[in-house]
């Protein structure tokens, strides 16, 4: 009898447990995030949207689906990838018509310091609200695209996967479009491939390297990073001389309300560089040799210049044009055509 | 045995939770900098150093490390990072970033010390030359703060950024960037961290919030012994030693460390001369490390992404 009153709870709780099958509960599976020893170790993932497998899936759709849009009609910009194309390193890879350039979407996972030329957005979530609803990219309404959603019969149960329910919110959109953007990670570029012992760089591209790396040389690595910090990007703010005078009122001070940071932008990874023009805060550059020209020879001092720019009353770091093409030859080294050809990234 | 490996596991836990074992107290270090005898005021054109140079300041960004307190045996204590585990044995446990734009890094906070009375403080600025390894740390802040491996590898020691009227009286760049050097050939590489130590008088107790004020006294990195004249040297000083020597030789009084006002009653300035002179007073002793050459090359640059390498593998 005593034996009984012991197995009965047990009983109890398998009874409890146990579900039919089509109401299993939620239980995504975590998505892990590809990276090499050398990137950061902490990422910058919210607490309320970790990375699923199923998520991130959804994210990936969403990022193509022109159904996005919340109409009728594949004209025009629908969906992230009309503008974030992958062979430019997810951003548009021309002028945009609008007063800035884009930034390419890549190893977001571990920027830590806003999203946007001046870092005013705080999350890619945030970012996803954005461009869904801004005038000049997708214009949609949010309550359209949900609903537009919600009467397809793909995305209900690719949610109730992803988020446990069918039922569609513009939150939960935003959430998924996030996770697949940090999915994005760049790192099996040639110089990746050096830093790991996979590849060797050429003498041109030592030495361009070489120049990269110092003050004495082109000094891009305090704000572009290199071996130390192979994001290629500190992810901070500078004013690097592309002007003497400022207009924008955009740049980072409209965020931190600090007048020294008039001029000031986000340093973009250089990672995929090449394939990433047109360049600058306000894509003034179309090459990289025009670019390269403007550091060596163009810079301009102002009262907000970053003190890293210590060339700028030289009017740059004045490379011979044998340096310049050193230079050119290691970004290119940058270019990973593993991240522009990944399938995983590409339209599903 | 089993109860022996209980009393090990017991043990660790308690080392390894946040709460402090009997007769150990809390400390934490607090950084603060001073120029010109005032409180550091950043981008405030309003600093003049020995030279007569006029400047600013916009940041600074520095390591010190293998911070140290000594007992009245003689016995020395180091202080590792508050939320360090057993077993203590990576670099990056007593490592510490402080950064003049982010206010959480300029305190300390120190695993629990023995209570009782310390007379001597000690610390490396910057980071030796078997804790300055590439690829210590893979996160920002710290990974911005990298020396290319072709300039010797590890990292900046210091970043101090600002600019400064010239003799044109025009506002330029100023960068003092500290860590290893190279001579004019770059043949060589030379360690340029040093030790600096002075006396004090603390007591850590085991219940009171402990605390150690350490200031950085800006201006004195520019006078003594070497006057630093920024229209001499200028900018861009990572690949010039003779400026960096200037420096270090100078690092000899740039620090002062006291027992903080608001948790003691009394105040425990280092060693307290005669005089009264303030710049003197603290008479830290620095234990310059005998330059080290390497030979510069590709070859070298190599084995340095080698060891980054290694140092990414153990870590991963």
């Amino acid at each position: 009898m005593k034996r009984i009153w012991g197995i009965l709870p047990l009983l109890l709780l398998c009874l409890l447990s146990c579900h039919p099958e089509h109401e299993k509960p939620y239980q995504p599976k975590p998505y892990e995030l590809p990276k090499p020893s050398y990137f950061p170790s902490l990422t910058n993932i919210p607490a309320d949207n970790p990375m699923t497998e199923e998520g991130v899936a959804l994210g990936r759709k969403l990022f193509y689906d022109p159904r996005l849009a919340g109409r009728d009609t594949k004209a025009g910009i629908t969906c992230c990838a009309s503008c974030h194309h992958q062979a430019n390193s997810f951003e548009f890879g021309a002028p945009t018509g609008t007063h800035h350039a884009m930034l390419p979407l890549v190893n977001l996972a571990w920027n830590t310091t806003g999203l946007g030329w001046n870092g005013g957005v705080n999350t890619l979530e945030d970012m996803v609200l954005a461009a869904v609803t801004s005038p000049v990219e997708i214009d949609a309404d949010t309550l359209q695209v949900v609903r537009f959603l919600q009467a397809t019969n793909d995305y209900p149960p690719l949610f109730e996967k992803a988020f446990g329910s069918r039922d569609i919110t513009f939150f939960n959109i935003e959430r998924a479009i996030a996770q697949f953007v940090r999915s994005l990670v760049s790192s099996d570029s040639k110089f990746d491939r050096y830093l790991r012992g996979e590849a060797q760089l050429t003498q041109d591209e030592l030495q361009g390297y070489l120049l990269f790396v110092t003050e004495d040389g082109a000094d891009c690595f305090h704000c572009h990073g290199g071996g130390g910090n192979a994001l290629m990007t500190t992810h901070l703010f500078y004013n690097n001389g592309l002007d003497a005078n400022f207009n924008d009122p955009e740049d980072r001070s409209a965020i931190t309300g600090n007048p020294n940071d008039r001029g000031a932008y986000k340093a973009p990874t250089l990672r995929n560089v090449a394939v990433s023009a047109p360049y600058m805060h306000d894509g003034r550059f179309q090459t990289l040799d025009e670019v390269i020209d403007f550091y060596s020879d163009s810079v301009k001092n102002s009262a907000t210049i970053s003190p890293l720019m210590h060339h700028v009353m030289q009017g740059g770091v004045r490379l011979t044009a044998q340096e310049k093409s050193q230079l050119k030859a290691f970004l290119l080294t940058l270019t990973d055509e593993t991240f522009l050809n990944n399938p995983n990234y590409a339209a599903p | 045995m089993k109860n022996r490996s209980l009393i090990l596991l017991a043990f660790a836990a308690i080392f390894s939770s946040c709460t402090k074992p009997a007769g150990y107290g809390e400390l934490c270090v607090k950084i603060d900098y001073s120029v010109n005898g005032k409180a550091l005021v950043t981008d405030s054109l309003c600093y003049t150093n020995a030279a007569e140079n006029t400047f600013l300041i916009t940041e600074i960004q520095w390591f010190l490390s293998r911070i140290e307190l000594q007992d009245e045996r003689g016995d020395w204590f180091r202080l590792n990072h508050k939320d360090v585990k057993l077993p203590m044995a990576h670099t990056t446990d007593w490592v510490f970033y402080v950064d003049s734009n982010l206010p959480e890094s300029q305190t300390l906070e120190a695993a629990p010390l023995p209570v009782g009375r310390y007379k001597a403080l000690r610390f490396t600025f910057g980071l030796n030359e078997a804790d300055n390894q590439s690829g210590l740390f893979s996160n920002p802040p710290e990974a911005n703060m990298f020396w290319p491996e072709p300039l010797g590898g590890g990292y900046h020691y210091m970043k101090l950024n600002g600019k400064y009227l010239d003799e044109d009286g025009q506002l330029v760049p100023l960068n003092v960037h500290l860590g290893i050097g190279q001579n004019e050939d770059h043949s060589q590489f030379y360690q340029n961290y040093f030790t600096v130590e002075m006396p004090i008088d603390f007591t850590l107790t085991e219940n009171a919030k402990n605390q150690l004020d350490l200031t950085m006294i800006v201006d004195n990195w520019f006078r003594n012994p070497n006057l630093y004249d920024f229209n001499e040297w200028g900018s861009a000083i990572m690949q010039n030693q003779a400026a960096q020597q200037l420096l270090k030789e100078n690092g000899n009084d740039v620090f002062m460390c006291k027992q903080s006002i608001e948790n003691q009653d009394s105040i425990a300035m280092n060693n307290e001369e005669e005089n009264g002179n303030p710049l003197e007073m603290f008479n830290n002793t620095m234990q310059k490390a005998a330059p080290k050459p390497h030979f510069w090359s590709w070859d070298s640059v190599k084995q340095r992404l080698g060891l980054f390498k290694e140092n990414c593998k153990n870590r991963s």
